[in-house]
């Protein structure tokens, strides 16, 4: 592009500034301004000269993006093209007062870049030659303006996002203006190289930039800036500025370390809670100090040096101590490395001429083993009859002394390798107070043991573990023997298991030289007398693991069995001298077998490599077995052995420093065994991850198994602690866990299980809650998940239901996942899931249900889980689980006030559940499940019934599957149980509950009637009458009238109801509900005369109603006798007028027959007195001729009484009722001859139109008034009428002719045969 | 994640970014972590754990999340290899080693723009719960960063009157490009 614009470019730009120019949207504008700056940047100066007016131009823009934008193209050109600065840099210095923020900050930012570019390339022109064109001067003077302008607002009170760039501004040309030390003195060969440019450059052969001015102005500003953050102009900044200010300052020290001297001094006077107005924000400030100055601490520089302290006190005030630390290492580990090498070389340099030594001293004695393959390489070290490397206890012993010497140096190194398998967690205050506590205590000697005991026992027994693990770590500080010892624990077991080949030699060397401690430190964890059975294992007819007798030294065994097999009765004897062992000493040869079966210890055994111990003069021992052991050689042998005889002898002895803490620890806490601690070397081994996986494993399960011994020794409080302890801060990949929980579980009562598994939880529970990070916390979560559930699982299979323990350990689990939660559902409502086969007895349920309502009541944040756990029992298909839960929910849960409106609610769900299945077909699978569950359930009692027992549980089989094939479509009769038990039982806790019933029962199946109704009589008796009752009673919705009178029912039933319940009941009936049906219940209560009033009513009812009405009233209740006597039904029935009373005569006559029916209370007498006072009434009863009718029916007997009736109703002339008129006749004709006598009582009209009604009664009758004595008491008129009358007697006998003619066929045949017999004989 | 996820959803321009090494996934246990590269695309991941131990990761919340991931980029991408990506106006961190290593690298960057980035500092417990919680301060300190012309002028007040509102602290710093 250089040459000649092209035309149409120009054009292009031309018209691009103008659309720029003219448009008004903002968006199109910018895009438009992106593309003109793309445009621009590509054109070359001349054609830019002519557009930079332009673009002046596009800064008169109204929109502040416009204006920022056109900056910043205007920056980019001045940058590229270095002539345009005159006339740049004056723009720029206007756009500095720009009203809009961004705009000016956008100007100091091109400005950086300008300048920076100025100054460099007025600095290299001046380096080429002595005089700079005119151009580039006049811009460096511009650009000096600039800088001034930009310094003013730099150092202008005031602050502002402005101000921020300006200070960084300044920042930038500080350090433009002075040496950069680590840059190159010298300027690049050829322009153009892109380095960073360094002021240094100059060496002062410049035209007009003399350094020394620059350097001096650079410092003035630094001055400012670091005035600025000087008290009390800091009290007005804002934080923004401080930080910035903080940030800019670390960074000129940083890469100006010749600053250092004056802007530490600043920065570490700065006390941000004191300068910051908002103090809400002092850790901003505060956090960017920090920062500052843990970089200035990284500064490697020499100035920075005699600052480093002041830096990290001030840093560690700040809290930051570790991170100062961290950042203060690396700074040494230049310096620093050169001498802990020189540490690590003297030592390895001294430990090889003692392993010589060793190997010199072993050499000449153990001939024996001369036979046996060594692959360990150990021939390097000159062995070369391959048997194991040796060295006597006393050389070992110095050589650990002054290797513990000589290594204390490089202790550190060893701890920080091996702190990846201890975890180091930092505890603080209380813990290493005591830690305190106990090192001053202990330092007493003797007479503090007393104070000691007190402390002990006055600190909780998990805060006590706390210590001892506290002071194990802390040990090497003081006591770096034990340390060392401490620490070598898992290198032991290392060798222990070892799997030699892997090593190389120099490892093999370190072996040979190590003192092992292993058993001691046994001893220590397991504090018990069983060390000797872990350490010597010498499985029969095997090889023998580690012999560790203290303060031997560790020899390699990678021997043949055979080798071994002899090696064996050594290793025997080496165990003798091992502490609390001194009693086998004497029957040796007995007592060996017995150590060897006490502990089986497969995990090292099979290690096949093991490393044993094995001194000269053990060998010599060894030697010697068979012959008399006494107790004076391995004295005389294993110095340090003896000493822990003389110890185990007296365990009072004085405890050695070197084990200082803790024994005296282990001895107070636990039995009285102190152990020593001897010294020994540290070999640096580096183990792999997995080899020390392998270690801690194997280390665990030895205090695991340890701990099962110990049981008898007490102090568990704090064993158990440290246990849990060990067990989850161990890495979790070695699933110690399970170890532990295998341990618990094994036997949960001994072994406290309950006591461990909570510690080892809150263990767990405490790290997951921890803010850590992510992975942590969940690996965690789920190992306490996994962990509890185990457990939890466990103790329910093994348990007994009666046991209290899962309750206990759910109660007291610091949380419960939702695992748990399931477990204890499943518990709670077998069949959840697929494990219903395992048919938890009922007793489970309870242990369930019982644990269920135990973390109700302890733990309320997962209340409402619990209480579903167990409402879902509630509604279990299972009758068994369910009454169960429902007994829990309603006697235990539901007067907890917090929760009873959740039950409630429950339980009506489940109600109005049942009764919506049927209204909405079943389609969801949920449903169907439960069906088809409820009617396997169903099933299998009917089948078991019937398989069990005799025919009459086969009537309960046909019933249960008749309701089984029900159930198909609606809820049968156990599935609306299933869901309404809970509710009915909830009704008795609350009464008020019962509306709902009622209210549901209208809609309600058939099938949850049934349900209901059943459920009634138990659940009204239980409530008894209460207000709310009644107040159910005395408004039920419409539909519920069934229930409503089974409520009744059984509130009658066998009591006298209340006052009360009469009158709602009469209330009821009076105002709502007018069916009298619901007064049948309280009929026997109910005076006479209401109850005849009501007797219209009755006897309206269906007539099974009625009946049962009836027998009611007639045998009253117990205490007042029968309300009405059967005298008073009848007449009350012979009172009801149907047309008055609106009630259908067919009721009433039914009501008549039901009555007769009972022949046992209406009597023969009864009827008499009735008929009696019927005969009287005026007018007659309708339905009395009936009556009469059917008394003569039934008690023939009546027949006398009947005709005295007749002969009443003939006084009061009957024939004007013409319905009972026709009774009459009937009853007469029926009751001839005797009625015959009443008949002729009838006036003769009368009397014809009886006898023409009842044609059949003429001829008795005649016949009857033809004979003598009665015929001449009959009045003429009346014997007329019979055609007794001598002139009618022709008349009579035509009519008898007739009779006798037409009514042949007539029923009366026989009657008018007899009469003309009759009358034949008469006359 | 969360927050790029709802930031993004609202519109704002926004990336994320690890400082780590590797991306880190919880894996069975602590010292097994699952390790990616950053730039495995999620659905690798995703893939790969559901491959292993579907239960174990539905379970933690893991497989959720990297689907929610799927749906928001391809691939972690790691803050200290983001210059390619441009200047940002706002870093959000969730955690102060986090904050401390992303100003770290801001400083030890060529400082050229000089165009000044907040970063800030909203210490969030690394659980998905409390993740959606972080993101929505997120989003709202976002939203009033927004709302003034100039946040370098006001950031003070911003978080001032945001750590009276929601009762969290934040920590804040300025850097530049």
């Amino acid at each position: 592009m250089v040459g000649i614009m092209n035309p149409v470019s120009r054009e292009k730009l031309a018209s691009l500034s103008n659309s720029v120019k003219f448009a008004t949207d903002l968006g199109p504008k910018l895009e438009l301004c992106r593309q003109l700056k793309r445009d621009l940047l590509e054109e070359d100066a001349a054609a830019l000269s002519e557009f930079l007016s332009h673009i002046f131009d596009l800064y008169s823009d109204p929109s502040g993006p416009v204006r920022k934008l056109a900056t910043e193209i205007i920056g980019e050109i001045g940058v590229k093209h270095l002539e345009f600065v005159p006339e740049i840099a004056p723009f720029l210095i206007t756009v500095l007062e720009d009203a809009t923020p961004a705009v000016a900050r956008q100007s100091i930012s091109c400005s950086i870049d300008l300048f920076r570019h100025t100054l460099e390339k007025t600095a290299i022109q001046g380096l080429h030659s002595s005089e700079l064109d005119s151009d580039l001067e006049s811009s460096w003077s511009w650009m000096l303006k600039l800088k001034e302008k930009i310094y003013s607002i730099a150092f202008q009170p005031g602050s502002g996002g402005v101000k921020l760039v300006a200070l960084k501004f300044v920042e930038a040309v500080i350090l433009l203006y002075t040496p950069n030390p680590n840059g190159s003195s010298e300027p690049p060969p050829n322009e153009g190289t892109p380095i960073e440019f360094n002021i240094s450059w100059l060496h002062g052969r410049h035209p007009f930039l003399n350094v020394g001015d620059l350097s001096i102005e650079a410092s003035q500003r630094l001055v400012l800036l670091l005035d600025q953050l000087r008290f009390p102009t800091v009290k007005s900044l804002t934080t923004s500025v401080i930080v910035v200010l903080i940030n800019s300052l670390s960074a000129i020290a940083k890469k100006r370390p010749a600053y250092y001297g004056r802007i530490l001094p600043v920065l570490l006077s700065l006390d941000p809670p004191s300068f910051v107005i908002k103090e809400v924000h002092v850790y901003g400030a505060n956090n960017a100090l920090k920062n500052a100055l843990l970089s200035c601490l990284q500064c490697s520089h020499p100035s920075a040096a005699p600052w480093r302290d002041r830096l990290l006190g001030a840093l560690k005030d700040m809290e930051a101590g570790g991170l100062a630390e961290v950042a203060l290492n690396q700074v040494h580990k230049v310096n620093g490395s050169v001498e802990d090498e020189k540490d690590h070389s003297s030592v390895i340099k001294e430990e090889k001429p003692m392993t010589k030594a060793c190997d010199a001293a072993g050499s000449n004695v153990g001939r024996k083993r001369s036979g046996t393959e060594d692959s360990s390489g150990l021939a390097e070290t000159g062995d070369v009859s391959g048997k194991r490397v040796r060295s006597t206890p006393s050389v070992s012993e110095e050589s650990t002394k002054e290797l513990n010497r000589n290594t204390s140096m490089s202790q550190g190194d060893i701890s920080s390798a091996q702190s990846t398998t201890r975890k180091v967690d930092v505890d603080t205050g209380p813990v290493q107070q005591l830690v305190a506590m106990f090192g001053a205590l202990v330092a007493q000697g003797e007479k503090a043991v007393g104070s000691l005991g007190i402390l002990i026992s006055s600190i909780s027994a998990d805060l006590l573990a706390e210590v001892v693990m506290a002071n194990m770590r802390n040990l090497p500080p003081t006591h770096s023997h034990t340390d060392a010892d401490d620490e070598l624990l898992e290198d032991m077991c290392i060798v222990g298991s070892n799997t030699q080949a892997k090593y190389p030699p120099s490892f093999l060397v370190d072996v040979v030289s190590l003192s092992s401690t292993f058993p001691p430190i046994a001893a220590l964890l397991n504090s018990q007398q069983s060390v000797p059975n872990e350490i010597v294992k010498t499985e029969v007819g095997e090889e023998v693991d580690v012999m560790a007798g203290p303060n031997s030294t560790v020899a390699y065994a990678g021997m043949a069995h055979e080798a071994e097999n002899a090696l064996l009765p050594g290793m025997e004897k080496i165990d003798v001298p091992t502490p609390s062992d001194i009693q086998d000493v004497g029957n040796l040869e007995s007592g060996i077998p017995g150590l060897d079966s006490s502990f089986h210890y497969d995990g090292l055994s099979d290690a096949q490599a093991a490393s044993s111990l094995v001194s000269t003069d053990l060998e010599d021992t060894s030697q010697e077995q068979g012959t008399s052991f006494g107790g004076k050689s391995p004295l005389h042998v294993l110095p340090s052995i003896s000493i822990e005889r003389s110890e185990e002898l007296s365990p009072k002895a004085a405890v050695n420093d070197s084990s200082g803490v803790v024994s005296s620890t282990a001895t107070s806490v636990v039995s009285s065994h102190p152990f020593v601690l001897p010294k020994m070397s540290a070999p640096v081994v580096n183990l792999s991850d997995d080899q020390k996986d392998d270690v801690q494993k194997l280390a665990y399960i030895r205090i695991i198994e340890a701990y099962k011994q110990i049981a008898v020794a007490g102090g568990s409080q704090v064993r158990s602690s440290l246990l849990a302890y060990l067990g989850v801060e161990l890495p979790s990949e070695l699933d110690l866990h399970k170890l532990l929980r295998d341990h618990i579980l094994s036997d949960y009562i001994n072994h406290e299980g309950h006591e461990l598994t909570l510690r080892v939880l809150y263990r767990l529970f405490g790290e997951a809650e921890e803010e850590s990070d992510f992975f942590s916390c969940t690996t965690a979560a789920s190992a306490y998940e996994t962990f509890l559930l185990a457990v939890a699982e466990t103790l329910r299979d093994t348990f007994p239901p009666s046991d209290k323990s899962l309750s206990k350990l759910l109660g007291e689990a610091p949380c419960l996942p939702k695992s748990v939660l399931n477990l204890l559902e499943c518990l709670c409502s077998p069949g959840i899931s697929e494990k219903a086969e395992e048919s938890q007895s009922g007793d489970r349920v309870t242990q369930g249900l019982s644990t269920v309502w135990s973390l109700i009541l302890l733990r309320p944040p997962i209340r409402d889980v619990c209480l579903k756990i167990a409402l879902q029992s509630a509604v279990h298909h299972l009758e068994e689980v369910r009454m169960k839960a429902i007994r829990l929910v309603a006697n235990k849960l539901y007067p907890l006030p917090s929760i009873s409106q959740q039950i409630e609610d429950f339980a009506r769900e489940m109600l109005l559940s049942a009764v919506n299945i049927d209204a909405a077909e079943i389609t969801d699978a949920e449903g169907l499940i439960i069906e088809s569950h409820k009617d396997s359930e169903l099933e299998k009692p009917s089948h078991e019934h019937q398989s069990v027992s005799s025919t009459g549980k086969d009537i309960s089989a046909i019933f249960h599957q008749s309701e089984t094939s029900q159930s198909g479509s609606s809820p049968s009769v156990p599935e609306a149980q299933r869901c309404m038990s809970l509710y009915f039982a909830l009704c008795t806790k609350k009464h008020s509950l019962f509306g709902q019933i009622f209210i549901v029962y209208s809609s309600a199946s058939k099938a949850v009637k049934q349900a209901i109704h059943r459920h009634i009589p138990i659940l009204v008796r239980t409530m008894g009458l209460s207000s709310d009752l009644l107040e159910i009673i005395s408004d039920p919705p419409t539909g519920s009238e069934n229930l409503l009178m089974q409520v009744l029912q059984t509130l009658t039933e066998g009591t006298v109801p209340s006052a009360e319940l009469i009158f709602t009941i009469k209330k009821l009936f009076d105002s709502k509900l007018k069916d009298v049906e619901i007064l049948v219940p309280v009929l026997p209560f109910l005076p006479g005369d209401e109850v005849l009033l009501l007797f219209p009513y009755l006897v309206n009812l269906p007539l099974d109603k009625f009946q049962a009405a009836l027998t009611r009233l007639l045998q009253g209740s117990s205490q007042s006798g029968p309300v009405l006597s059967p005298a008073e039904v009848l007449i009350a029935i012979h009172g009801i007028d149907p047309e008055r009373d609106g009630i259908p005569l067919k009721k009433v006559t039914d009501a008549c027959n039901a009555c007769f029916e009972q022949r046992h209370i209406f009597t023969q007498q009864i009827l008499a007195k009735v008929l009696n006072q019927l005969v009287e009434q005026i007018p007659l009863p309708l339905l009395f001729m009936r009556t009469v009718l059917q008394a003569i029916g039934a008690f023939p007997g009546l027949v006398g009484f009947i005709m005295e009736i007749l002969s009443r109703l003939v006084s009061k002339q009957i024939w004007k009722y013409p319905k009972l008129w026709v009774g009459f006749l009937k009853c007469a004709f029926l009751t001839k001859p005797q009625s015959f006598s009443v008949l002729l009582q009838l006036p003769p009209p009368q009397l014809e139109n009886a006898l023409n009604r009842t044609a059949a009664l003429k001829a008795p009758l005649v016949a009857h008034a033809s004979q003598e004595n009665i015929r001449t008491s009959l009045p003429r008129s009346v014997l007329a009428v019979l055609g007794l009358s001598p002139e009618s007697q022709p008349s009579s006998q035509v009519q008898t002719s007739q009779a006798h003619t037409g009514d042949t066929n007539n029923s009366e045949k026989d009657a008018v045969a007899e009469i003309s017999k009759e009358s034949s004989g008469a006359s | 994640m969360e927050a790029h996820s709802l930031l993004k959803k609202q519109g704002f321009d926004v990336s994320s970014y690890g400082t780590g090494t590797h991306v880190k996934l919880p894996g069975p246990s602590l010292r097994e972590p699952n390790v990616y590269e950053f730039g495995t695309p999620y659905k690798h991941m995703f893939d790969d754990l559901r491959r292993k131990d579907p239960d174990l990761y539905k379970r933690n919340g893991i497989l959720p999340m990297l689907k929610r991931n799927l749906s928001v980029k391809l691939a972690p991408q790691r803050w200290q290899d983001n210059a390619a990506d441009g200047y940002f106006d706002i870093v959000f961190t969730f955690e102060e080693k986090v904050f401390d290593m992303v100003l770290e690298d801001l400083h030890n960057r060529d400082q050229v723009l000089l165009k000044s980035v907040l970063v800030i500092n909203l210490e969030v417990k690394d659980n998905h719960e409390e993740a959606a919680v972080g993101a929505r301060l997120a989003l709202d300190l976002c939203e009033q960063i927004e709302a003034v012309e100039s946040w370098e002028d006001s950031v003070d007040d911003i978080l001032i009157s945001f750590e009276n509102k929601h009762r969290r602290k934040l920590l804040y710093s300025i850097s530049f490009y």
